[in-house]
């Protein structure tokens, strides 16, 4: 393990790794920073370049902007309690009171420690739990491959349940959606309507990109200009002092560092999740409960580090099982595939080095976006001045420009226009869009695990009871269905009482 | 307007049941949608996966095709407030002009008269703005994409009829 660790440390280093996470987290920051664009956007709008790097590099260009993106978020949640990205909306809870007392420096030191701690943290569970995972995971069949894929997208679907019947509509037109073109295993045409074009059947990219790219800037298009005149910040880079006056909350990181971890681990819950959890339990924990939601910088430092933990908690469950916790793995799940890489148990024995140039590259980008915005704090926080409108007219252009040039087919470009208007709606009617690229992610591992799995049992799926940890999930599966519904009848009946 | 009022809309259920409907129709299309003149049987082929999932989203879309045929009192078709969208759909409209403008105009002329129409309809067009960025834009793209990337676009139509 040390060897490979090693090995990734030398290839994390290299200078055209270095300068695509430098560049990732730059970018990750900025459209961390500007709210209404997010990791997802910044990501799917460089996924076209980075098919021109290797896989460390292009993983690596990515994985800053999706670690980046969750810095950046917590910024104007404490300047404008407006936060970046939805998880830095617990941030802006404390943040923005402790701003109006005139200590924004200490608010955003605790969110910017939080943000460090969380992520380091996070790394260093993810490499020490990965392995243990993908060795359980290394006597996985067919059968227990499916169990986890449904286990899976049932959580994602409960993770939504408030709106059960759209979430499994999203997933089933995800599903359909990865069905388009030639089947790989039989090589017979589905649903291509007798054109050429849709053999190739529907790839992931344009899907991301029209989906987020360009239905999240016609969101942008439409939101008022923002008012930005009350950022006030005494500095231009932060106050060195600050940060080690919030250092007295290391347990606090720490506690949330974990949860964020473990949350991020489970497909489908979110950072939001996680913010919320790590500050609900840092409250719960702390000797001044009372100035929590007031302007505590305890409240802040927990938020960051819950949600800054969520990459590399994601990344657990992505890289052992090949199943993508949310919608931002789900696209580094497709650089993985496109590279002829293939997230699970056995990559971790096939590609150590990568996966430890993986590890190594989410530290530095760690520690390189904690640098940055030490740094460059003012420059980066006027960057909400810049006008959403014009950004997303700019966004729009690279974005179909940057769908062409992946596989020079502007049909490709359609379809990304044509997901950027179901994108559109999905949003505004806020419909959970997540499952839609669930999905389209997993419907090819769904599909051909339930084909292997049957072909096992003779057309029978009795196969996946018959074996103990199949059973196990999908018995764990029952009960993620079963329990929340009699929790809230239960709720519901004692509330007519 | 509150989050459950916003849910409620008859809007979401119409959407709903347009993709419940679109489902029933796939399903019941399927077999002719999916070549199944290969040899392998049923719980191997091609069909047995999408058959699933046209049920799952037609079983998803069932509560809403009910509320859309039995509407609660206070249903409405009112969404959100948000207005009607007409920006949107003027930029979407550019942009698939846009689309055709890589045929016909090329990349460096139909990206820099998009960027100079989409900016203007946006308000963002003070001189300054209007002038230099679809210029650095357009520049940009052309480096990444034609000169670093060494992407191929197709040549414009315009050229083969000025060259005729």
């Amino acid at each position: 393990m040390v060897e490979n660790l090693l090995a990734g440390f030398w290839a994390a280093t290299s200078l055209s790794n270095l300068a695509a996470l430098f560049s990732g987290t730059l970018v990750g920051i900025i459209v961390g920073i500007l709210p209404g664009l997010g990791p997802m956007v910044g990501m799917v709008v460089l996924l076209p370049f980075s098919f021109a790097f290797p896989p460390n590099v292009a993983l690596s260009l990515l994985l800053g902007v999706f670690c980046g993106g969750y810095y950046g978020g917590g910024i104007p949640a404490i300047l404008l309690r407006t936060p970046g990205v939805p998880s830095s909306l617990v941030t802006s809870f404390d943040g923005y009171p402790l701003t109006q007392r005139g200590e924004a420096q200490i608010a955003l030191s605790a969110a910017l420690l939080g943000s460090f701690g969380g992520g380091i943290i996070s790394v260093l569970i993810l490499i020490f739990l990965a392995p243990v995972l993908a060795h359980v995971a290394a006597s996985f069949g067919p059968p227990e491959y499916f169990a986890v894929a449904v286990f899976g997208v049932v959580l994602v679907v409960m993770a939504f349940r408030a709106q059960l019947g759209r979430g499994i509509m999203l997933l089933g037109l995800g599903f359909f959606f990865s069905t388009v073109g030639i089947d790989g295993t039989t090589l017979s045409q589905r649903f291509c309507f007798g054109t050429l074009s849709m053999q190739n059947g529907l790839d992931i990219v344009p899907i991301c990109l029209g989906l987020f790219g360009i239905g999240q800037t016609l969101i942008l298009v439409e939101q008022e200009i923002m008012k930005t005149h009350d950022i006030q910040l005494s500095r231009s880079s932060l106050d060195f002092s600050k940060l080690w006056k919030v250092l007295k909350y290391w347990k606090t990181l720490i506690r949330s560092s974990v949860i964020g971890t473990f949350v991020g681990l489970l497909p489908g819950t979110g950072s939001i999740l996680a913010s919320f959890l790590s500050y609900d339990v840092a409250k719960r924990l702390s000797k001044d409960k009372s100035l929590f939601g007031k302007g505590t910088p305890e409240g802040c430092l927990a938020a960051e580090a819950g949600n800054n933990a969520v990459p590399a908690g994601a990344m657990i469950p992505l890289l052992t099982l090949g199943i993508p916790g949310d919608a931002l793995s789900a696209v580094l799940l497709g650089v993985f595939t496109i590279n002829g890489i293939y997230p699970g148990p056995l990559l971790l024995i096939k590609e150590p080095v990568l996966i430890s140039t993986l590890y190594i590259s989410m530290l530095f980008i760690n520690i390189a976006a904690f640098v940055m915005l030490i740094v460059w704090l003012r420059p980066f926080a006027m960057i909400v001045k810049v006008p959403g409108r014009l950004l997303a007219v700019v966004i729009m252009v690279i974005s179909v420009v940057g769908i062409y040039a992946v596989n020079t087919r502007l049909f490709d470009a359609g379809v990304a226009i044509a997901m950027g208007v179901l994108g559109y709606a999905l949003l505004r009617m806020k419909w959970p869009i997540v499952n839609l690229v669930m999905g389209v992610v997993l419907g090819e591992i769904m599909e051909n695990r339930l084909r292997q799995t049957l072909s096992l049992g003779d057309g029978s799926l009795w196969i996946v009871f018959q074996r103990p940890i199949s059973l196990f999930l999908i018995v764990l599966t029952c009960l993620i269905i079963i329990v929340p519904f009699v929790l809230d009848a239960r709720k519901a009946k004692k509330k007519i009482v | 307007m509150s989050d459950k009022a916003f849910s409620s809309s008859r809007v979401h259920d119409l959407l709903g049941s347009l993709l419940g409907v679109f489902a029933a129709s796939m399903l019941i299309s399927c077999p002719w949608q999916v070549d199944t003149s290969g040899p392998d049987p049923f719980y191997k082929g091609p069909l047995i996966f999408p058959l699933i999932l046209f049920g799952l989203i037609l079983a998803g879309s069932l509560p809403s095709m009910w509320r859309l045929c039995k509407p609660s009192l206070n249903a409405s078709w009112y969404l959100d407030g948000q207005g009607k969208s007409l920006k949107s759909m003027v930029i979407l409209g550019l942009l698939i002009v846009y689309l055709a403008g890589l045929m016909v105009i090329g990349l460096e002329v139909s990206t820099w008269l998009f960027l100079v129409i989409a900016l203007k309809f946006v308000k963002q067009d003070s001189p300054l703005k209007i002038t230099l960025i679809p210029l650095l834009i357009t520049l940009i793209l052309f480096f990444i994409f034609k000169i670093f990337l060494d992407v191929w676009f197709p040549e414009p139509l315009i050229m083969g009829i000025f060259q005729e």
